[in-house]
């Protein structure tokens, strides 16, 4: 394994522990895994989330976010150590998400990451949230060098690897796909319980109709905002088509009455199509067979058949994970600080701030090979 | 006086805490991050308590934060954002400290 020319390697005999710290989001995730560096064998030993779920209708605010992560942090930092059976001794490093991310629940998370590594006097990592996404996946599935498809609530990246960066090739101009589903699952007063995308996949199941709805490809990148707009006034219309009903009214000849499961399916359908083929074009461009879907939009189903039909025509194979992994989570940001820690990484407590922008190929990943 | 012309409001807090190692981990975990309102400034000290506390062995206990700002509305946002911080340290210090977590793993075993 190469290591950055400055910086010395730590060696270890066994495994080291890390404690991972996540609340770029709505959830807070904290836990604890280890990874011996003689053998890269990865062990997660404890997995807590704490997720904030706003009323139907509305999103999360960071205001609020960051109250959630606060006065849940002591509580489920104590749970993840509990239930690792680690004490804060055995810990190499406390990792915490850098960015990217809201700035105030971010910032709630470091300031506790902080304390802890004061206390405890142990040296803190400060973790690319993508990148964090991206190790989890691999050390999950096995895939060792795939593209990557990086989708969720805030980020819509396809990555590949070269040269110790995780190269960015292609992205969302405007919003998150996720962004464009949770915030549709708004307009549709479907609940966020336990996610919107969730619920938005259940509707989509039992839907069948593709309605008209903007495909909007750019190249290697992906917009969203205006899809979200187009399907808005298509529920706009289904609203009014429900009054005019309930009101015994009845539509136009000719006119179809449009239904939330179609709304969702439709929804699903374009987008993911959209991902499909800018992930396809990558694939061909690197020639690379695998592919592996992160972060919260990557547990759909849908997502991952669509994706598995187009990787199978290429002689390949999808590569993806359950909620547990996909969706936010601590030992994703352990893992990716713990492999930096052992090339010689920390960050010093002055330098241990949050950035709501840290793009994914500014980290140099020295842990892999060129 | 140009700075008390600008940043008229003002307010200073302090923190007593039980051990002047709790004070400094308090002040560390708080002053990395930056005030980002440019009308409101913030200085962070650590003092010996003022009252009580006699002879030699003094510690410097007291977390000391002095704010400034422009209006009483800038003063009160950052003073809150301030207390909301504080609050989480103190929770972390009174539940997952060394000496805490040392003790709670002695009672499940």
């Amino acid at each position: 394994m190469t290591v950055a020319s400055t910086k010395q390697p730590r060696h270890a005999a066994g495994p080291l522990y890390a404690l991972g710290l996540e609340g770029s989001a709505n959830k807070l995730g904290i836990g604890v895994l280890s990874h011996d560096p003689a053998t890269n064998q990865t062990t997660i030993l404890s997995n807590v989330r704490h997720t904030f779920v706003s009323p139907p209708g509305t999103g999360f605010l960071p205001k609020d976010t960051a109250k959630h992560h606060r006065t849940h942090f002591a509580s489920v930092c104590a749970a993840a150590l509990r239930d690792a059976g680690v004490s804060p001794a055995q810990l190499s490093c406390i990792c915490y998400t850098k960015g990217p991310g809201m700035g105030a629940p971010l910032t709630s998370v470091a300031v506790g990451a902080r304390a802890l590594s004061l206390l405890w006097e142990r040296p803190l990592v400060g973790v690319n949230h993508c990148v964090g996404h991206i190790e989890m996946g691999r050390v999950i599935t096995g895939a060792s060098n795939p593209v990557v498809l990086y989708v969720s609530g805030g980020n819509t990246q396809v990555i590949a690897y070269a040269s110790q960066r995780y190269r960015i090739f292609g992205e969302t101009l405007d919003i998150a796909v996720g962004n464009c589903i949770d915030r549709f699952a708004r307009t549709l007063r479907i609940p966020n319980d336990p996610f919107p995308g969730y619920n938005v996949e259940q509707l989509a199941k039992k839907g069948g109709v593709l309605l008209d709805l903007p495909y909007a490809v750019k190249g290697m990148d992906c917009s969203f905002s205006g899809i979200l707009a187009a399907a808005d006034v298509l529920a706009a219309q289904m609203f009014a088509q429900d009054k005019l009903l309930a009101a015994g009214g009845a539509l136009k000849e000719g006119e179809t009455r449009i239904t939330p499961e179609d709304l969702c399916f439709t929804l699903q359908e374009t987008v993911y199509a959209m991902l499909v083929e800018i992930t396809e074009r990558a694939m061909a461009h690197v020639g690379s067979r695998q592919v592996l879907v992160v972060g919260g939009v990557g547990c759909n189903e849908r997502l991952q058949e669509m994706m598995g039909r187009m990787a199978a025509d290429r002689g390949g194979s999808v590569y993806a994970t359950d909620e547990r992994f996909c969706i936010d989570n601590g030992i994703m940001i352990a893992l990716a600080g713990l492999l930096a820690w052992e090339t010689g990484f920390e960050t010093r407590l002055e330098d241990s701030t949050c950035t709501q922008r840290f793009r994914t190929d500014e980290v140099h990943i020295a842990w892999r090979e060129d | 006086m140009a700075d008390s012309q600008e940043f008229p409001c003002a307010l200073t807090l302090d923190v007593p805490f039980p051990t002047a190692r709790l004070a400094s981990v308090a002040l560390k975990s708080i002053q990395v991050d930056k005030e980002l309102s440019p009308l409101v400034r913030r200085d962070f000290s650590i003092a010996s308590p003022t009252s009580g506390a006699e002879g030699d062995n003094v510690e410097d206990t007291v977390l000391q934060i002095h704010y400034r700002a422009t209006t009483n509305r800038m003063l009160r946002v950052a003073v809150n954002s301030f207390m909301e911080s504080l609050a989480l340290v103190i929770e972390v210090m009174e539940n997952l400290d060394t000496d805490v977590l040392a003790a709670k793993s002695a009672d499940t075993s």
